[in-house]
């Protein structure tokens, strides 16, 4: 077992892809199943010597069961505590929801970041890793919202930004991660062939020359390269960097591996507007050109740094177009326009199947961002995870996948309408309004056309102004309209012992004198044989001259009352008149009001009455006056 | 040592004191009792200092401080912050701070090397409070609490957290200030232990309510009765002790 503790040795230095040890590249196999595995985090640096010093009675239980990791000492744990991983799921705790595992939080932000990196102006990187998590956490916000209604969709499964490998001199439990984006697209398409891929792909590593002079010279096609590049608010930053490592010798002969950047260039210019964001030309496009000193000189700016960026990706032409992959991050319009629009001597194509974005969150293009994400790609990810945790996910995995009993939603399926019912709901609507507006002859022709049988009821009969109106007849009769029920009765030959749901006749539901004579009319006029008229409640008949006079005799009586009416009225107005004439001679014209005579005093008040106390005195003064003015006239008078 | 004392028959002596290894803030009261425990365990130890914060006298939940730091927030005024520095010794800082959450000793719990706080706390906050207070800032939540100052009280030898947090918590908070910690109360039951007392390295002062039991865990938690006179470090030192008198 002295070989799984060389290994174990190896591990806890950054493996690098390009150059791994023998040992492991001999027992390395591909992970098949997507498997939950917790990704480590590599770096830590800082030693705490205070902390060296464990007690006993301090619990060493160095794990974070809300993140669902564990650290193998107290550094790692508390670099941990302080990441964003951990504060997002602490405030993902506090609001209820669940928290994500490194994974899910690493593709959660990678999914944030093209939205995040075109609006970069923070400035420090602090502030950086907080925009980051705050717009996590609101995205997540509105997200959770969303989630609620449609949480059962089932989502496929996502491509996972890392290929997994074991190795059988390792513990089972360990994983190794490379980042899928290294591999060439046609490698990534064959996962069987991943392992001889990465044999492949070993370089010797080279040795660090020693005389300066030498390693400044023009940056030259040596070996397999790539290419990275980061554009974003201004800022932009590109590295050519060789695959093969470079042995540096320190002092003491220890052997050091670094990257070796073959070339690298910066540039920053003032493009993006301050305070309100976004790039000028985007802010020219949407609200037309601004005529500001500073609108001018960010365009100027996002025109220069066009033409540098192009003038160097110009000048690597010959490594560019050597290079084995081209890491590019550039969101927005604006940044892809530099490097992907057409121009004469375009460097970069879009189509190129070379070029790639950056599988992770990247921060403001700088050449130490682009070291890192260099470090970060090519740095062989260990991971550990527990047998227990690992099976219970697989568990929890499948009986998700399971397939529920689909049982059939009970639909509240609306009644199904036959064609004759239709009709028979169209007749209805319009024999009502026929009936309504007292047509006679239009209902008869309605009859007639449309062949309307005698035993006609409204559709739907369940509505409730059918309940107690079910028949033509039932709603001429409680409509008071004694033409249509002559009609009804006499040319539709509607049956008057029809009942409604209340069990009357639509005798019954006549309101009025007219109607209930109709009825009469008719009964007289169909004969006694005709219906059962005993049953429909109509009372004996009458012939139509007999109602006739009736209803004339009545008129003239009502006639005669109502002169009456008048005569008396008038009468009595006139002799109201005539006393009101003798009181308003009887009574002197002057005061006519009721009211109790009011005091000298009482009136003063009420005049005074919402004064201030200065007005009350000048009113006072100025009455006071005219008495004296009064009483001077007076005594010259007299 | 570990003493009972009352705040004009209030119990929390966390709320209205603040007691750190190197200072102590005691709240202006109507009367001078609770002063003066703390006067006769504290005189000629480290300086006391009377006072108010923004006009109240509830300065234990409204500061946060240790060793190094004082930390009060915005609403404190310029006389108080003057009577503050006069009184407090020359190598302790104090800063006031911007914060939404004003009540820093209710979201803050440190001791002189690390320090919990709320969550939601800003960055600059934290920032400061790893200035000042010379501490390494973790935002965690004790016994899914975020009011870590309230729930919690710490020393440099040790901590109580609220009695319902659970023992997987503990180890892990445990762990990360490298202090061991047990779960108690304090006042007959009360779960808000960082407001039911107040601690040092040699002094814990509970509320007047605090039983037998609850003062025993406190003294061994914090290791209060080993430098007395019987305790359990009391025969390491002894000697180092002589030594130092020839």
């Amino acid at each position: 077992m002295g070989d799984t503790a060389r290994i174990e040795e190896l591990l806890k230095r950054p493996l690098y892809v390009y150059d791994l040890p023998q040992e492991l590249l001999a027992t390395l196999s591909a992970k098949t199943a997507n498997q939950p595995v917790t990704e480590q985090n590599p770096e830590d640096d800082s030693k705490d010597p205070e902390v060296a010093a464990q007690e006993s009675a301090i619990a060493t239980s160095t794990q974070c069961s809300l993140c669902k990791v564990s650290y193998r000492n107290v550094q790692e744990q508390r670099s941990h505590v302080r990441s964003d991983h951990h504060r997002y799921n602490l405030k993902s705790q506090l609001r209820g929801t669940a928290p994500l595992d490194e994974v899910q939080f690493a593709k959660a932000v990678g999914d944030l970041d093209e939205s995040i990196s075109g609006s970069e102006t923070s400035e420090s990187e602090e502030e950086d890793a907080e925009t980051t998590l705050t717009a996590l956490l609101k995205k997540q916000a509105k997200l959770s919202e969303t989630k609620e209604e449609g949480d059962t969709a089932v989502k496929g499964t996502p491509k996972n930004p890392l290929f997994w490998f074991s190795s059988s001199s390792l513990p089972s439990n360990k994983s190794l991660g490379v980042y899928r984006a290294i591999f060439s697209n046609a490698e990534q398409d064959e996962p069987g062939h991943l392992v001889d891929t990465i044999r492949k792909k070993q370089l010797a590593p080279v040795n660090a020359r020693t005389n300066n002079a030498q390693a400044q010279q023009k940056p030259t096609a040596t070996g397999p390269h790539i290419f990275m590049c980061m554009i974003g608010g201004g800022h932009f930053a590109a590295i050519l960097v060789s695959l093969a490592p470079e042995i540096h010798r320190k002092q003491g002969g220890v052997e050091e591996r670094q990257a070796r950047v073959i070339a690298h260039k910066t540039f920053h210019r003032y493009t993006t507007r301050r305070k309100q964001g976004g790039s000028q030309s985007a802010s020219d496009a949407s609200r037309g050109a601004a005529h500001s000193a500073g609108s001018s000189l960010r365009r100027y700016n996002e025109a220069a740094l066009e033409k540098d960026i192009r003038e160097l990706l110009a000048d690597w032409r010959q490594m560019i177009d050597t290079s084995e992959l081209l890491f590019i991050r550039a969101t927005g319009k604006t940044n892809r326009r530099i490097l992907f629009d057409k121009y004469e001597g375009q460097v970069l194509k879009q189509n190129d199947p070379r070029v790639r974005g950056f599988p992770f969150n990247t921060r403001r293009a700088t050449q130490s961002e682009l070291m890192r994400c260099f470090k970060e790609l090519t740095r062989v990810k260990v991971s550990e995870v527990d047998e227990a945790a690992l099976a219970a996910a697989a568990a929890k995995q499948k009986e998700k996948e399971e397939p529920k009993p689909s049982t059939p939603r009970p639909q509240p399926q609306k009644p199904k309408v036959s064609k004759e019912e239709e009709a028979a709901q169209l007749h209805t609507t319009q024999i009502q309004a026929l009936i309504r507006r007292s047509k006679v002859p239009a209902l008869m022709s309605y009859f007639s056309n449309n062949s309307i049988p005698s035993s006609f009821t409204f559709q739907p009969t369940d509505s409730p102004q059918n309940f107690r109106c079910p028949t033509p007849l039932h709603l001429a009769a409680s409509l008071n309209a004694p033409a249509i029920v002559t009609a009804l009765l006499t040319r539709a030959n509607a049956d008057p012992t029809a009942t409604n749901n209340e069990g009357r006749s639509p005798f019954e539901l006549a309101g009025d004198r007219p109607t209930r004579d109709a009825f009469r009319v008719a009964r007289h006029e169909l004969g006694e044989s005709k219906w059962d008229w005993a049953s429909a409640k109509v009372p004996s008949a009458v012939s139509k001259a007999d109602a006739d006079t009736r209803a004339e005799r009545e008129r003239k009586a009502a006639e005669e009352e109502e002169t009456n009416r008048r005569k008396a009225d008038l009468g009595r107005l006139k002799k109201e008149d005539a006393e009101r004439e003798a009181q308003m001679a009887a009574t002197k014209p002057g005061r006519t009001l009721g009211a109790v005579e009011k005091t000298a005093a009482e009136k003063r008040d009420e005049e005074t009455r919402g004064m201030t106390p200065e007005m009350r005195m000048r009113l006072e003064r100025e009455r006071r006056a005219r008495a004296a003015e009064e009483r001077f006239r007076r005594m010259q008078g007299s | 040592m570990a003493v009972r004392a009352q705040f004009e028959n209030s119990n929390e002596v966390g709320v209205f004191s603040r007691l750190t290894n190197s200072y102590a803030i005691v709240a202006v009261g109507g009367s001078e009792n609770f002063y003066s425990v703390f006067e006769s365990e504290l005189q000629d130890i480290i300086p006391i200092c009377h006072a108010t914060i923004a006009g109240t006298r509830i300065v234990g939940r409204l500061t946060v401080g240790n060793k190094n730091g004082l930390l009060v927030p915005t609403t404190t005024t310029d006389q108080e912050l003057q009577h503050l520095r006069n009184t407090l010794p020359d190598s302790v800082k104090i800063q006031r701070i911007e914060e939404r959450l004003s009540a820093l000793g209710n979201v803050i719990c440190c001791n002189d090397h690390v320090a919990i706080v709320h969550p939601d706390l800003e960055r600059e906050t934290e920032e400061i409070i790893a200035d000042v207070l010379g501490v390494e800032v973790f935002r965690q939540t004790v016994a899914d609490n975020v009011l870590t100052g309230s729930y919690m009280a710490l020393s440099n030898q040790g901590g109580i957290v609220h009695p319902k947090t659970s023992v997987r918590d503990q180890d892990e908070l445990s762990s990360l200030l490298q202090v061991p910690l047990v779960a108690g109360s304090v006042n007959r039951g009360s779960a808000v232990v960082g407001a039911g007392m107040v601690v040092n390295d040699w002094l814990a002062i509970t509320g007047l309510d605090t039983t037998a039991t609850e003062l025993s865990v406190v003294e061994s938690v914090f290791r209060l009765g080993e430098m007395a006179p019987g305790g359990q470090g009391a025969g390491v030192n002894k000697e180092s002790i002589v030594e130092s008198f020839y």
